[in-house]
């Protein structure tokens, strides 16, 4: 089954956002064509950067939302049907910037939500500007003489925040992006996927990052090693690591609240004739 | 200096606030307004200023917060949304009675709506927008030069009644090219330290504490009364307006900004007509000329409200009026602009027939 639309997509040719829109597609597609994941129980957000219209790009029911407010709007959506597949997709502008408080809430929360951000470190939509992602030096609309910041680093900041799925992929490597896409869908809890992607038009990090990101996958590095994973994180510089960090199950908050209960199927819907009639 | 520029709107609104001593500018990328941060961004290192680009908006409001209780000149800008996320510490700051200059370069809304011209935020802007009650100055300036002038004039009355002062302009005027001229270059070495600000207490013999809080209802009451008796001189000494052609008018368009703009060329079409119309325009929105628009009551026949949104301004003008005139409007909203030959064609659907 494809779930494709007709809308035109807008990118800019080259784009680091058509990898990860290619990379979600085949594993949603394949996993609702093996009966994994159904399509109508599955809701996509997203936020505001140019990635934000890939919303229009998925024939599946979405919400195209504030600017940095993704975590609580899917927890609201999560805890009112848990039933849903809640997946959103948010820029680092919404992640760590506009929205911060909401990604580190939400990561020790562990609401089974699934957070897949676009991180380009740069603000694309507004032509330019850095990010809390964009490198020391970086030159861009707003900082002409060079950011003099320090970036964030999103994975050690969501290990430290207790998220219980962290991993990191890179736009220009679709097979692994799908791999690790798959494994946050299944992942029971609170997923956490940065994704290194270039902004060809303000950021163009392809090279950067090319000759840099190698895979924990074809290491022997372990999955389920809290401390190390931290230590892991912290490896940004001529290196990068790029797959799943840390994985763990644990009690997500509307298990540990609700139990198996559902409000929106059990919820009394109201008679409106009753409403009505009272109202006269 | 005298010397006209070429400038845009977002550019010059900044290189005015520079002129204006403006000593720190906060804020946060929205479009449509990137130009204003940018400019900062490039100008205020050279003149060993302050340029931060925040996390977000609410970061953004609090940064000049903090820097007006130090009774430091500051400037802020943003576009509507980013306004609405501020509006927190606009109450905030109206309570604490600390000085600032915010400038909302206006889109078309509600929500994330688009980045069009747009005057949906008037409401927003004059009837509080935050909790609580208070008032900023809202200025609406409908011309790059008048913006240039007006952003002086803005941190004037800011200090002069410690107040936030906002800046109403729309995406048009941000992004329009037009030839301005800075009058005048505020020399900020001789700014003062004023003796309300939390500057560290020296000598002084009693603390200062800049506070929006008290649990006393009789002591909070206090602190209301004391904004309140603010806001009615400024109503009494503050108001700006321009009446455009009205001596002889026999119909008034009211409008602000964009919309005044275009009205003015309504005008000049009207009146090679034969139609006598003239144009009330508030230049402070807030507080509202409404002796102005009253006093001309019996002069003319109707008025005719015309705004970038569904309605918003003409409550004001109604009040004012008090059910004296008609008052008929003409609205545009989603982020266009009508043109005057529109706004004519409205207005004349008023006439019943006699100029037809």
């Amino acid at each position: 089954m494809s779930i494709t639309t007709e809308k035109k997509i807008q990118w800019c040719p080259g784009c680091g956002n058509f990898g990860i829109y290619n990379a979600f597609k085949s594993v949603l597609e394949k996993n609702i064509d093996e009966g994994r994941l159904k399509k109508e129980n599955i809701v996509i957000l997203s936020g505001i950067g140019c990635y934000g219209y890939i919303t229009n790009y998925y024939d599946i029911n979405s919400f195209h939302a504030t600017h940095g407010r993704i975590p609580p709007l899917a927890t609201g959506i999560k805890l009112a049907n848990p039933s849903l597949s809640v997946i959103a997709f948010v820029g680092d502008g919404d992640a760590y910037a506009e929205g911060m408080s909401h990604t580190i809430h939400a990561a020790r929360r562990n609401t089974d939500i699934k957070l897949i951000v676009h991180d380009n470190g740069v603000y694309g939509l507004t032509t330019g500007q850095f990010t809390p992602t964009s490198p020391r030096g970086f030159k861009g609309r707003s900082t002409p003489f060079g950011n003099v910041e320090n970036p964030i680093n999103p994975i050690t900041l969501m290990l430290v925040a207790r998220a219980t799925f962290v991993a990191r992929g890179f736009c220009g490597d679709i097979k692994h992006l799908e791999y690790i896409l798959e494994r946050a869908i299944f992942h029971k809890g609170f997923s956490f996927v940065d994704i290194l992607q270039p902004c060809v038009t303000f950021n163009d990090t392809y090279s950067f990052y090319r000759s840099r990101v190698y895979k924990l996958e074809d290491t022997d590095y372990r999955t389920d090693q809290y401390e190390k994973a931290i230590l892991k994180s912290l490896e940004f510089d001529d290196r990068i690591p790029i797959g799943i960090f840390y994985e763990k199950e644990e009690e997500s908050f509307e298990e540990a609240i609700r139990g198996t209960h559902n409000y929106f199927y059990e919820r009394q819907v109201p008679d409106i004739s009753e409403i009505v009639r009272e109202m006269i | 200096m005298g010397e006209k520029i070429l400038m845009k709107g977002a550019e010059a609104i900044a290189e005015a606030a520079i002129k204006a001593g403006a000593m720190a500018f906060f804020g946060y990328p929205i479009t449509p307004q990137n130009e204003t941060p940018e400019y900062f961004s490039r100008r205020m290192p050279e003149v060993g200023r302050i340029f931060l680009q925040a996390e977000s908006e609410v970061a953004a409001i609090n940064m000049i917060y903090g820097a007006a209780c130090t009774g430091t000149r500051v400037f802020a800008s943003s576009s509507s949304p980013g306004i609405s996320l501020m509006q927190e510490g606009f109450s905030y700051i109206a309570n604490s009675n600390v000085p600032c200059v915010v400038a909302n370069v206006m889109r078309g809304g509600p929500g994330l709506g688009d980045i069009a011209p747009a005057q949906g935020d008037y409401f927003q802007a004059t009837k509080g927008g935050g909790h609580g009650d208070y008032h900023t100055i809202v200025i609406a300036p409908h011309t790059l030069q008048e913006e240039v002038d007006l952003v002086l004039k803005a941190f004037d009355l800011a200090e002069k009644y410690r107040i936030m002062v906002v800046l109403i302009v729309d995406g048009l005027l941000g992004q329009m090219m037009e030839p301005v001229e800075f009058k005048e270059t505020v020399d900020v070495t001789k700014f003062k330290v004023p003796e309300w600000a939390t500057v560290g207490q020296g000598d002084r013999e009693d603390r200062i504490i800049i506070t929006s809080l008290d649990l006393a209802p009789e002591g909070l009451e206090k602190m209301n009364l004391h904004l309140q008796e603010k806001y009615r001189k400024i109503e009494e000494q503050e108001v700006m307006v321009e009446e455009y052609r009205m001596d002889d008018a026999e119909y008034a368009i009211t409008a602000f900004g964009t919309m005044a703009r275009i009205s003015k060329t309504t005008i000049e079409l009207a009146r090679s007509e034969g139609i006598k119309v003239g144009l009330i325009r508030p230049i402070t929105v807030w507080p509202f000329p409404s002796k102005t628009i009253e006093n001309r009551a019996n002069q003319v026949k109707f008025f005719f409200d015309t705004e970038l949104n569904a309605g918003q301004m003409i409550e004001d003008v109604k009040l004012a009026l008090n059910g004296a005139r008609p008052v008929y409007f003409y609205g545009k909203m989603g982020g266009i602009v009508p043109s005057a030959e529109e706004v004519l064609e409205e207005f004349k659907k008023h006439l019943g027939g006699q100029h037809e």
